[in-house]
């Protein structure tokens, strides 16, 4: 009774000396409620046992699963068949390095956007067990919240077409994440600190403001209005600088 | 960390911001220039006189002497800074081209657009200012000639949507880049500013048409 | 081969190994961690709801103190747990939770004045004090007598792992992630390491370390329904069965959820309960108020999960094409709460079901959660049987669940077991030194490239990895969930035996180049069985009713003879589990007595039998 979908994979295993990147076709009767979770897991299942993925929480909650679906980078879990047409074209997010068909290293590039974006609470002070915590905003601690849903999936990454151009670009995702601790009290870092880290071209300058990360962000982080202010934020810095006596 | 571990010091500068600014400022500076110049050069419409005073009055006040020049300048100022995100090589080229042909994106293919219409408005809009600035003072009649000549009345048939194509889609980007507009109002904008990109190129056409029936 | 060094090696990324690992480095220890996926990936990022310390700030949770918390914690247990552990777990909760804080968690906070708030579908007023504006808030979870539970909106998890893994980053803490560890190196004494493979390249790789730490979180996934991500699948509890000499506490206490939703298993948390979401039959009748007038929804997990079942056992499930299922109705909760505080639950709903529920219900049904049992450690989180392993977390028996964990405790154990066995490493780190020995290394390096060329070349036979799996999960859903009685056990146990006799003879369709997805379920299929088997075989074994483990043929409690903790190993060659016991718990600073909900007849220290 359901359709009769058929999806392009995109294949190519690099550890495989005879394998070449190509896409193979497979065909899925669509049944009630079917996400793309449960559509590859059937076809590896049923058809191909060689067929690289991702998937962790199947929930959208960890970002593992983030591929190119029909052209637009996307969470595979949250994407339910019937929201798309009978062809499904498949294909491994861009940017990042490929391990095989449509799984690649997300790991690292994060990691090491962690460590360029200083994404921790910087602050000289010890921890003291007995003191009571120190007291925030709810509403400031909703804020924050709001910017640390990221589950760093990449897809603001894949979809960005400066990214794609220029490899040190940090994207979307580390503005934001700096944008989240700009945000945090207890982070003691100032606008010099801030300005050192995305004040550049690879950093808050080097946006074009394509926006593509905002339009595909499965979150929905506000990533345009935080690319906005980190800008005006990070130019009235340079201009204090600028006219500041020496 | 207590111990800071870092070798080197990179000392603060602020190039990136202060040139994505001039960026910004310049481009801005050249929209309000063409909005002016177009609204301008339509003056024709309400009579050969009517731009005819207009011309003379910045002719006699040197405005056009000298801010001709000046808008030449920021045009290759812009170009230059501008210049800095447009994709030389061809590798960046086809990356972005494949990119954007994947997703299907507005805004990426605006930006496309964007850069694409610059190389053509730096070449045109380069003769196109020597013609006018050299051949001074502007009268309806003389531009109606050149129009007549059929050769300028391509040229411009070409250069005005580039034109307006770039400028329309420059006042959108300086909009949500600096978060002039927030995501919310994204949406309207982007219309209200379709609109005003498809208003201008219309007068601008109003305008040729109205050169190419104007006896000289 | 490539071989690692480490003083602590952890093996898990998620909240437990992370924070161990930061206890190491922070004493200046050099700690690796491996992990199958990215480690903020990790499943702790999944749990919504919240994490229990009794800090008391808010108006519903006033007074609250860590006696009450640990009489909450011991009573959920079904006294099943270590009360010297469950001391040690509240009384350093509070800390924690504040040391996340200092960390940077933006834990939601006290708004003075009044607010509603439902309770069983009736709305209710408190009253925040002025004073406490800006400590940190708590909310109502299941089984608790204070509002104890601190929250992130519906992404506690989630904040809790990015934050510890933004210190791993911080420290310069390495992490290998999609490493999977494969074996752990041992002579039968002493453990000093593992052989693990590379999910990027399908390479084998050694790391040697003077202490190993298992932390690999819940093993869900030997389920067919399950809440837990498809990387549950046990890799650590089958690497320290396969060691014959480290026990496995407690395989029976598996926990079900009432709330997952049909079809896709994905969890809607206990909040909605909590905040005053309720259940709702075929009639969209309104049922748990008759089965447990008091606590109605908010009653603990397994009791709610059980009538669930038993509802639907009544006929008064809904019908679907997945099945019988019940509905969850958040409606009355309104638009805005619904927008806000239980954002994540719209977000799935809308996602996963196409349902909006500010004006739909949702259907659920109870799903395998959370594996109480785990490897078997004291309470410094040593394991049983070998020097130098530890384990904390999911993974662990440390053991301050027993036979039933509250909502929001296994959070908190993450964190708290992290930092106490953390600080014990540390110091067993300082006085201690090992010789790591070459041919001890080789040899599993050896037995696991065998292993794996066993699966590649098909030399066993042709059995599909997928299927024996399937098989598997099918058998113990259908005969070791949450009814259970001696003759569906026996039969699961002879059935699963079977199963077993299968994944010996699994062999790959695929060539397994690379990281290949096959192999590597292919490779743990047969221990993912030896688990199973240990599940049904304990569940067989304990005839009474505890917590969780809930026998339709033997209904009591039954203090006499089962205030008790399995430990089960799995000697070489044998086809079954072997069962010990020890005494829950050594000191009974609450003795045995009635939970307060809940089915409540028990069989006394004495052998009398009390209530129904
Ligand atoms: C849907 C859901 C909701 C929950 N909600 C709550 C809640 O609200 N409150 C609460 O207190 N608790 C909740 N829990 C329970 C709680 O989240 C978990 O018990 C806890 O997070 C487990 O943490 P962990 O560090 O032990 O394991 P995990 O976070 O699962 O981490 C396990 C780590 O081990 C790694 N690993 C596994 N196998 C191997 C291997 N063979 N080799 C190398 N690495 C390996 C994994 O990659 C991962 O990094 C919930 C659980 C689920 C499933
Ligand atoms: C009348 C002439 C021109 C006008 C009115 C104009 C206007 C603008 C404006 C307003 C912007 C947006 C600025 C920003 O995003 O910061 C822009 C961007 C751009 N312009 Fe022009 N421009 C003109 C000529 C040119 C020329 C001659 C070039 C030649 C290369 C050019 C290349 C670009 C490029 C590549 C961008 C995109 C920059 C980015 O995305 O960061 N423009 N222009
Ligand atoms: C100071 C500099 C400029 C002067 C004095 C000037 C003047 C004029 C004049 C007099 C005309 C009428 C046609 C003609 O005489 O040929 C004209 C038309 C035009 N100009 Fe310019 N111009 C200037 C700069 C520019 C620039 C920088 C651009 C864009 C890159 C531009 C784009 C056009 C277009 C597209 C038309 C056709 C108008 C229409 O269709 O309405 N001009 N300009
Ligand atoms: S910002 Fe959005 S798209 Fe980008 S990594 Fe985070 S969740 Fe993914
Ligand atoms: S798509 Fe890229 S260019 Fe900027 S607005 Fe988003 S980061
Ligand atoms: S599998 Fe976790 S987000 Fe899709």
């Amino acid at each position: 009774m359901g359709r009769q979908l058929k999806f392009h994979i995109f294949r190519y295993n690099p550890e495989d000396t005879n394998s070449v990147p190509r896409t193979d076709d497979f065909y899925l009767e669509e049944t009630e409620s079917m996400t793309l979770f449960i559509a590859l897991t059937r076809i590896r299942e049923e058809q191909d046992p060689s067929l690289q993925f991702d998937f962790c929480c199947r929930a959208g909650i960890c970002g593992s699963c983030a591929m190119v679906i029909n052209g637009r980078p996307g969470l595979a879990c949250k994407t339910l068949t019937r929201d798309l047409p009978a062809e499904i074209t498949l294909m491994p997010l861009p940017v990042f390095k490929l391990i095989g068909d449509l799984s690649v290293d997300t790991g690292t590039w994060f990691r090491s956007m962690n460590e360029k974006v200083g994404s921790w609470i910087h602050n000289d002070e010890a921890f003291d067990p007995d003191a009571q915590e120190e007291r925030m905003d709810n509403a400031l601690a909703e804020e924050i919240y709001e910017l640390e849903r990221c589950v760093e999936c990449g897809c603001c990454v894949a979809a960005c077409g400066t990214a794609n151009m220029r490899e040190d670009f940090v994207g979307a995702v580390a503005l934001n994440r700096i944008a989240r601790f700009m945000l945090d009290p207890r982070d003691r870092r100032g606008e010099k600190e801030y300005f050192e880290v995305i004040g550049t071209d690879e950093g808050v300058f080097g946006c074009m403001g394509l926006l593509a990360c905002e339009d595909v962000c499965p979150k929905e982080l506000p990533l345009q209005d935080q690319l906005g202010i980190l800008r005006r934020k990070m130019g009235w810095s340079a201009l204090k600088r600028l006219f500041r006596v020496k | 960390m207590a111990i800071d571990t870092t070798i080197y010091v990179r000392a603060p500068s602020g190039a990136s911001a202060y040139l994505d600014g001039l960026q910004m400022l310049t481009g801005a500076g050249l929209i309000l220039f063409m909005w002016s110049h177009m609204i301008l050069v339509a003056s024709v419409n309400l009579g050969p006189g009517a731009m005819n005073t207009i011309a003379r009055f910045f002719e006699d006040t040197y405005m056009v002497q000298v801010g001709g020049p000046m808008i030449g300048l920021t045009f290759l100022l812009h170009f230059v800074l501008a210049a800095r995100k447009v994709p030389f090589r061809v590798e960046q080229q086809s990356t972005i081209w494949k990119h954007s042909r994947m997703l299907r994106h507005t805004d990426t293919w605006l930006w496309l657009v964007q850069a694409s219409t610059a190389m053509v408005i730096l070449i045109m809009g380069s003769i196109h200012m020597w013609t006018v600035l050299t051949d001074l003072p502007i009268t309806a009649a003389k531009s109606a000639a050149r129009i007549q000549g059929g050769f300028w009345l391509v040229f411009y048939l070409i250069l005005l949507p580039m034109v307006e194509l770039h400028v329309g889609i420059g006042f959108y980007r300086i909009a949500v880049k600096w978060g002039l507009i927030g995501r919310k109002r994204r949406k309207g904008f982007k219309r209200f500013e379709n609109i005003l990109t498809v208003i201008f190129i219309l007068i601008g056409l109003i305008t040729i048409v109205r050169f190419m029936t104007l006896s000289t | 081969m490539d071989t690692e060094l480490a003083d602590l090696l952890c093996i898990g990324a998620g909240l437990a190994g992370e924070r161990v690992a930061i206890e190491a480095a922070s004493c200046g220890f050099k700690a690796i961690c491996l992990s199958i996926v990215p480690p903020r990936r990790s499943h702790s990022s999944a749990a919504q709801g919240g994490m229990q310390a009794s800090l008391g700030n808010c108006a519903m949770g006033a007074g609250d103190n860590q006696d009450i918390h640990f009489q909450d914690t011991v009573k959920g247990s079904d006294w099943g747990c270590d009360q010297e552990v469950a001391r040690l777990f509240v009384e350093t909760a509070p800390r924690a939770v504040r040391e996340m804080a200092f960390w940077g968690i933006p834990w939601n906070r006290v708004v003075p004045g009044k607010s509603a708030f439902f309770k069983g579908g009736k709305e209710y007023e408190k009253v925040e004090p002025k004073e406490n504006k800006g400590l940190i808030t708590a909310r109502d979870f299941g089984g608790t007598a204070k509002w104890r539970t601190c929250y992130t909106s519906d992404g506690t998890g989630h904040t809790l792992l990015y934050t510890m893994d933004n210190k791993v980053v911080e420290l310069g803490v390495a992490v290998h992630d999609r490493m999977e560890a494969i074996s752990l190196i041992h002579d039968g004494e002493t453990c000093t390491g593992v052989v693990a493979r590379c999910l990027k390249t399908g390479r084998l790789k050694a790391y040697l370390a003077r202490a190993t730490l298992i932390a690999t979180g819940g093993y869900g996934k030997i389920y067919k329904e399950s809440t837990n991500a498809v990387i549950n699948d046990g890799g650590g509890a089958i690497i320290a069965l396969d060691t014959g000499v480290v026990p496995f506490g407690n395989p029976e206490a598996i926990q079900f959820h009432p709330t997952g939703i049909v079809p896709t298993n994905i969890l809607v948390t206990e909040g909605c309960r909590g905040d005053g979401g309720t259940l709702l039959d075929v009639n969209e009748k309104r049922f748990m108020p008759d089965y447990e007038p008091e606590k109605a929804e908010l009653a603990s997990r397994d009791v709610v999960s059980r009538w669930m079942i038993h509802h639907i056992r009544e006929g008064c499930g809904v019908k679907s094409p997945y099945g019988d299922h019940l509905w969850l109705d958040i409606r009355h909760l309104g638009e805005r709460h619904i927008k806000t505080k239980l954002r994540e639950v719209e977000e799935i709903c809308n996602n996963f079901l196409g349902i909006d529920p500010v004006t739909q219900l949702i259907p659920v049904r109870p799903a395998q959660h959370y594996s109480m049992g785990g490897v078997k450690t004291n309470k410094d989180g040593a394991a049983y049987g070998l020097k130098g392993l530890f384990s904390a977390g999911e993974a662990s028996c440390w053991d301050m669940h027993g036979f039933n964990r509250l909502g929001g405790n296994s959070l908190a154990e993450t964190v708290v077991a992290g930092k106490i066995v953390g600080e014990k490493i540390a110091e067993f780190l300082k006085g201690y030194d090992v010789q790591f020995k070459t041919a001890s290394v080789k040899d599993v390096a050896d037995r696991v490239q065998e292993r794996l060329e066993r699966r590649i070349s098909g030399k066993d036979g042709g059995e599909s990895a997928f299927e024996v799996r399937n098989a598997m999960q099918d058998e113990l859903m259908e005969r070791v969930s949450i009814f259970r009685n001696g003759k569906d056990l026996e039969k699961a146990v002879e059935n699963l035996q079977g199963i077993y006799e299968r994944s010996k003879r699994v062999g790959l369709r695929s060539n397994g180049i690379g990281a290949s997805p096959e192999l590597a379920l292919a490779l743990k299929i047969q221990g993912m069985l030896r688990l199973a088997i240990c599940v049904a075989y304990a569940a067989l074994k304990r005839t009474e009713s505890r917590g969780c483990h809930a026998r339709e043929d033997y209904e009591a409690r039954n203090d006499r003879d089962w205030l008790n903790r399995t430990l089960a190993t799995w000697k070489e060659g044998e086809d079954l589990p072997t069962l010990n016991y020890e005494p829950a718990s050594g000191v009974l600073e609450i003795p045995p007595g009635d939970r307060g909900y809940g089915v409540s007849k028990i069989i006394t220290r004495d052998g009398e039998t009390t209530g129904a």
